[in-house]
């Protein structure tokens, strides 16, 4: 069915998604939190600019990263200088993915803690909750089904990201290779019976992960409200 | 005892607190928008801008001067809000437990006190107005907290409810040695549990006194109340069931008759309200009305307030003082002034147990 090297571009892809995910998670939620908090000057401007991702070419993204992670840019060369290359590996493939699926968590995550009553926060302090303890006991219990819905968008995002990843990280076969670029690859050398194959595998993992998560949020909202 | 000397700006004014307030229960009184909510919350530590002094028994919580400001979770004081403000994804004990920091002793006798074991399982969303009160105020024990901050804890329930509540804020009052700050509107509430009145208005100190002396002054009263009410204590007298009224004896030689109460024992005490524009005054004897409560008066003060005059009487009979609120027109029209002889008439509808 799959061939060694196909598992091996599935399992690249599914490890830098988690990762991504994983990476983006503790900033996005925080991102999220101050922007659902916040209000006052810049707030508009930071919440489109966290949205640009969103609605850009993901090739324009792309070249804006090339360009700053570059060996001749500042960036890039202090970051290869202590070995941290970014283009053309697999850093440049997670740094693409991140950044594209970031702005999807920030959404749904804000609407989520839009949605607490911040006069619950206040409770729990008087209740003798710092801000980190009230977070966690009220305002993330609360908020969890969008911060969760947003994590598996980012996810998925992360698992199909095409434009920015290969314009950045090159579409290197067992290097920088996923699933996104491993289709086009395989259109394009006219091997289209291998691409719907991983494209089947894409449709697989996407099901799996908003399948489960649909069932955790409904099996939980039974259980809160008798 | 609680020192403030606070000043928090809100939206249309600047609220400027200073009082030293001791007693077990004072209430907090005043119109809506004169910042009773904003000086619990200031209280609390919730309002980052308020500045000033807050020493509650000897410890600051606030001394902007002295650069000391005790964020809320350090204060150790009880909030119980008016919609009860439990967290939905607990339970009522866990809801209880919140900030108990494992003192299961006060956890129980916060829930023996309450009467809420039976709850403690469910959810908030399944509760209803009275019991999520009654968990509220139970949280708010449990932590065992140096002073209750509660913000019109039965403004959302309906009289009959009102009145299997109040008995646990007496016990709470009486049993746990807590100071408690408790904003109402309700006149019958404020005499029934406090001993201070504290009334704001526009978020200034109008006066600070006892709830009787306070109370029964029409100036303050207008704005303490939602309607200027004549709040009696006296015993149930008699049911007269053919009649379709009930008489309570107020002391002196005065009874008032309401619509039949037959569910409440003949000899409890009981409080009674009137508002001030349910009383009728007329200058002649009376003769003929429907009214069952007819008593002759003097009229001791007369006072514009806002649109109408609020007048205060004495009765013939004894007893406490009785407030009217009539039309400037009809006070020019019957020449009412300090000194008149009037009598004062309410049908037994117009008078209402508290």
């Amino acid at each position: 069915m799959l061939s060694a090297d196909e598992i091996g571009v599935v399992l690249f892809t599914l490890k830098i998604a988690c990762l991504g995910t994983l990476l983006i998670l503790p900033p996005g939620t925080a991102v999220a939190l101050a922007l659902a908090r916040y209000r006052g000057p810049g707030k508009g401007a930071l919440e489109t600019l966290l949205s640009l991702p969103l609605v850009l070419p993901p090739t324009a993204v792309g070249i804006l990263l090339l360009e700053a992670f570059s060996r001749r840019a500042p960036l890039g060369a202090r970051l290869a200088s202590i070995g941290l290359d970014v283009v053309f590996t697999w850093r440049g493939v997670l740094l693409a993915t991140s950044l594209m699926s970031f702005p999807l968590l920030v959404r749904s995550a804000r609407s989520a803690f839009e949605e607490v009553d911040p006069r619950l926060v206040g409770l729990a302090r008087t209740l003798g909750c710092g801000p980190i303890a009230a977070f966690f006991r009220v305002t993330l219990p609360l908020a969890w089904r969008g911060v969760l819905g947003g994590t598996v968008l980012a996810f998925a995002r992360a698992l199909g990201e095409f434009g920015a990843t290969v314009m950045v990280a090159g579409n290197i076969p067992g290097k920088t290779q996923t699933l996104a670029l491993a289709i086009f690859h395989d259109n394009q050398i006219g091997r289209d019976d291998r691409a719907v194959v991983l494209a089947g595998v894409t449709v697989a993992v996407a099901f799996a992960a908003l399948w489960t998560t649909e069932w955790m949020t409904r099996r939980r909202s039974r259980r809160a409200e008798p | 005892m609680i020192e403030l000397s606070v000043e928090l700006p809100l939206a249309g004014f600047t609220l400027r607190v200073e009082a030293a307030l001791g007693g077990r229960l004072t209430a907090v009184m005043g119109p809506s928008g004169s910042g009773k909510t904003s000086l619990l919350e200031a209280v609390a530590g919730l309002r980052s801008r308020c500045r000033g002094r807050i020493v509650l028994n000897g410890e600051t919580l606030l001394d902007e001067a002295r650069g000391i400001r005790l964020r809320p979770e350090r204060r150790r004081l009880g909030y119980v809000p008016q919609d009860a403000g439990l967290f939905p994804h607990l339970t009522a004990l866990g809801n209880v437990r919140f900030g108990a920091r494992g003192k299961t002793a006060q956890v129980d006798g916060a829930i023996e006190t309450l009467e809420i074991r039976p709850l403690l399982d469910r959810f908030p969303a399944s509760l209803s107005g009275g019991e999520r009160q009654r968990v509220s105020l139970a949280r708010g024990l449990a932590a065992d907290p140096r002073l209750l901050l509660l913000d019109e804890p039965l403004a959302g329930l309906d009289l009959g409810l009102r009145e299997r509540i109040l008995p646990y804020l007496l016990r709470i009052r009486d049993e746990w040695s807590v100071p408690m700050l408790y904003v109402t509107h309700n006149v019958g509430e404020a005499l029934t549990l406090a001993d201070q009145v504290l009334l704001l208005r526009e978020g200034r100190v109008e006066a600070i006194g006892a709830p009787v002396d306070l109370l029964s002054s029409p100036a303050l009263v207008r704005e303490a109340a939602s309607g200027i009410e004549n709040l009696f204590t006296g015993s149930l007298l008699s049911h007269d069931r053919d009649g379709g009224v009930t008489r309570v004896d107020l002391g002196g030689r005065v009874t008032v008759a309401t619509s039949l109460a037959a569910e409440r024992p003949v000899g409890s005490r009981v409080t009674l309200a009137i508002r001030a524009e349910d009383v009728l005054v007329v200058t002649g004897p009376v003769e003929g009305l429907s009214a069952r409560n007819v008593y002759e008066a003097r009229v001791d003060a007369v006072e514009r307030t806002g649109d109408d005059v609020t007048l205060r009487f004495h009765l013939a009979a004894g007893g406490p003082p009785w407030l009217a609120r009539l039309t400037p027109a009809a006070v020019r029209d019957l020449r009412l002034r300090p000194g008149s002889a009037a009598w004062l008439a309410v049908k037994s509808h117009s008078v209402h147990f508290v």
